[in-house]
């Protein structure tokens, strides 16, 4: 009974329901709940490199784009198979990831967040106006797939595949904050100097964070073109960002679990105001700063405090009790921080 | 061609130039990147659509009153959303800054419309485009490049003269012995949130006659706005100037002659080219230290 209620429990619980749900729900909630499970991934991946390596990058939406950007145009331009898409979308996201590494190298905090989001912003124009190759602002339409062996229709079929994917990715990442890499990340995200003189090097971890989210981005991406059978660029615009980013506040900033809480509720936010933008926009914007400001931890420190089984092994950053000289450092040119 | 296309990108970089202003008043002062800022400077310009246009008041007083709710909308912004989080840290700020920045860009959707609407302001005078010397201006740019001179040197002038610009001078210089002296620290951060957000919604009711305002003007706004700061050095006020004239200009240039659709990746190209190589930017040769 213990373990019912533990972290993993409610995960093994969670992806069981997402496991049965095909044979009962109508084809709209069907897809609300692939959709959540795109999301998973999305808030997994950002909350790797934004939770555990520490690189406050704005560019997740950018890369979700990409992934989705890549799989479909590979299908409509090439003749490429989704089966060879998909991945080959998560792979060049993941590449497109890893140049982004670079002025990671050279900056931190507020400065890397500004350079991503131009970056991000740089790439929605790509999507709009680069005609010749993404079909421009109004997008355009992919293939429908066929699972044909398989006796699942098109909708189930894509559900099934986002759910294994899903589950794969949320083990791998469960894992890997459990092993040399994942404490690696913590130790460069909590004081990079220190992780540095214990012989992390930073360089590959970095690379590696961001190679990893831009992955998990770009995999998502492709779900997400094999879903909607649709691209389009507004799909990955600056409040995609704020959604995942509320994803990973809301359910807690360096936690699997939460990530995965996070995801499934704002989903289910974002569904019940579909009809009305400005409403999307402020409900997210009030969930986000509300977050910010009282529960900075998310709903897995609330979890943590209430249920005796919810255990996280890996410790949160404590926003409240960052050190005062961190906070001035951040403020000197960059070239003359303090070691 | 060229002498309309210099006139018109001084005009809009001088504009660019006043929310850069914003940015690094806010920045300098407290440490922190108000990412609102373009939603404040889209508040700005709706403010003076709603006395002006709803409303029928007449121009100058409404476009005053513009600026004064900008003024207070961002000293209520950082009341409610930034003072907790000052001292938890600048990456809590900048995330805060978003989630305001969407509040206020749905506030206003809900009032001013869906996405697309776009509403046309009429401009302040009507008087067709005048040719000096080959240069084509057009009144309206003349008013505005004139009017954020203007408010610029006034900003200039306040940091400079009055009591509460000297504190904001010192507050940047160094808290800890500001706070030594007595001065009252937390007033003044919501005082530079303040200042930045006039700058901002000044920029936009002196900008709402040149281009159409709609509640997603904001960001975009924002990036230009950032480059011309970041060019500058984020720290200097003069920076934020030139920045902010050279983003409008290589802005109006590549329009001109490379395509109007590659007129705003230059904003995208200047930030991550000059955070990446020159992070310091073109007026940061001696280097501010704070403590």
């Amino acid at each position: 009974m213990k373990w019912l209620i533990s972290n993993k429990g409610f995960l093994c619980i969670l992806f069981a329901v997402f496991g049965v749900l095909p044979t009962f729900a109508n084809s709209y909630l069907l897809y609300v709940s692939n959709l959540a499970l795109l999301f998973i991934i999305l808030a997994i991946g950002l909350n790797l490199l934004i939770g555990y390596a520490g690189q406050l990058a704005f560019a997740n939406a950018a890369m979700f784009g990409i992934g989705a950007y890549a799989a479909a145009l590979l299908q409509v331009r090439l003749g490429v198979p989704y089966w060879v898409a998909l991945p080959a979308g998560g792979v060049i996201a993941s590449l497109i990831g890893t140049l982004m590494a670079w002025p990671a190298l050279r900056l931190s905090g507020i400065y890397l967040a500004l350079a991503t989001l131009a970056f991000a912003q740089f790439t929605l124009w790509l999507f709009m106006h680069w005609e010749d190759l993404t079909f421009g602002a109004t997008g355009f339409a992919v293939p429908r797939l066929s699972f044909a062996p398989l006796p699942v229709t098109p909708e189930q079929g894509i559900y099934f595949l986002s759910w294994i994917i899903t589950i794969g990715l949320t083990l791998f990442a469960w894992n890997l904050v459990r092993s040399r890499v994942g404490r690696a990340f913590v130790a460069m995200r909590d004081n990079e100097v220190a992780a540095a003189s214990l012989g992390i090097n930073l360089l590959r971890y970095k690379v590696f964070a961001f190679a990893l989210s831009g992955f998990y981005a770009g995999i998502a991406g492709g779900l997400h073109c094999g879903l909607l059978n649709y691209v389009a660029p507004e799909s990955f615009d600056l409040f995609q960002m704020v959604i995942h980013k509320s994803m990973v506040i809301v359910g807690g900033v360096g936690s699997v679990v939460g990530s995965v809480i996070g995801a499934a509720l704002l989903v289910a936010t974002l569904e019940l105001l579909r009809e009305f933008k400005s409403l999307q926009e402020i409900a997210f914007g009030a969930i986000l700063l509300i977050f910010i400001l009282f529960m900075p931890l998310g709903l897995v420190s609330f979890l943590k405090r209430v249920l005796p089984g919810w255990e996280e092994e890996v410790h949160l950053p404590d926003a409240r009790t960052a050190p005062a000289v961190e906070a001035a450092d951040e403020l000197r040119p960059v070239g003359e921080r303090s070691p | 061609m060229l002498g309309y296309l210099i006139t018109s990108g001084l005009a809009l970089g001088a504009l660019y130039a006043l929310v850069a202003i914003g940015i690094v008043i806010v920045f300098k002062s407290t440490g922190a990147i108000n990412l609102a800022q373009g939603e404040l400077f889209m508040l700005g310009g709706f403010f003076a659509f709603m006395f002006h246009v709803q409303m029928g008041y007449p121009y100058i007083p409404s476009l005053l009153l513009a600026v004064v709710a900008s003024f207070f909308i961002g000293a209520l912004t950082y009341q409610f959303a930034f003072r907790p989080l000052m001292k938890a840290g600048l990456v809590s700020v900048l995330l805060a800054s978003i989630a305001v920045s969407f509040l206020l860009k749905g506030v206003a959707r809900n009032i001013w419309g869906g996405v697309g609407d776009y509403i046309p302001f009429p401009p302040m005078i009507t008087a067709s485009a005048i040719n000096l010397n080959g240069f084509i201006v057009l009144p309206q740019q003349l008013v505005a490049f004139g009017a954020s001179i203007a408010l610029m040197l006034l900003i200039v002038a306040y940091f400079k003269f009055t009591r509460s610009g000297k504190w904001l001078q010192a507050i940047a210089d160094n808290v800890k012995a500001a706070t030594l002296v007595g001065i009252r620290v937390g007033a003044l951060h919501r005082l530079a949130f303040a200042l930045g957000a006039a700058s901002a919604g000044a920029a936009a009711v002196l900008m709402a006659p040149l281009t159409l305002l709609y509640p997603d003007i904001g960001f975009n706004l924002f990036i230009k706005a950032f480059a011309a700061a970041v060019l500058g050095g984020l720290h200097s006020i003069a920076g934020a100037v030139i920045g902010g004239l050279i983003v409008g200009l290589v802005e109006a240039l590549v329009a001109g002659y490379v395509g109007s659709k590659f007129q705003d990746v230059s904003a995208f190209v200047v930030i991550m080219l000059v955070l990446v190589f020159i992070p310091r930017g073109i007026m940061g040769g001696k280097a501010m230290r704070k403590v």
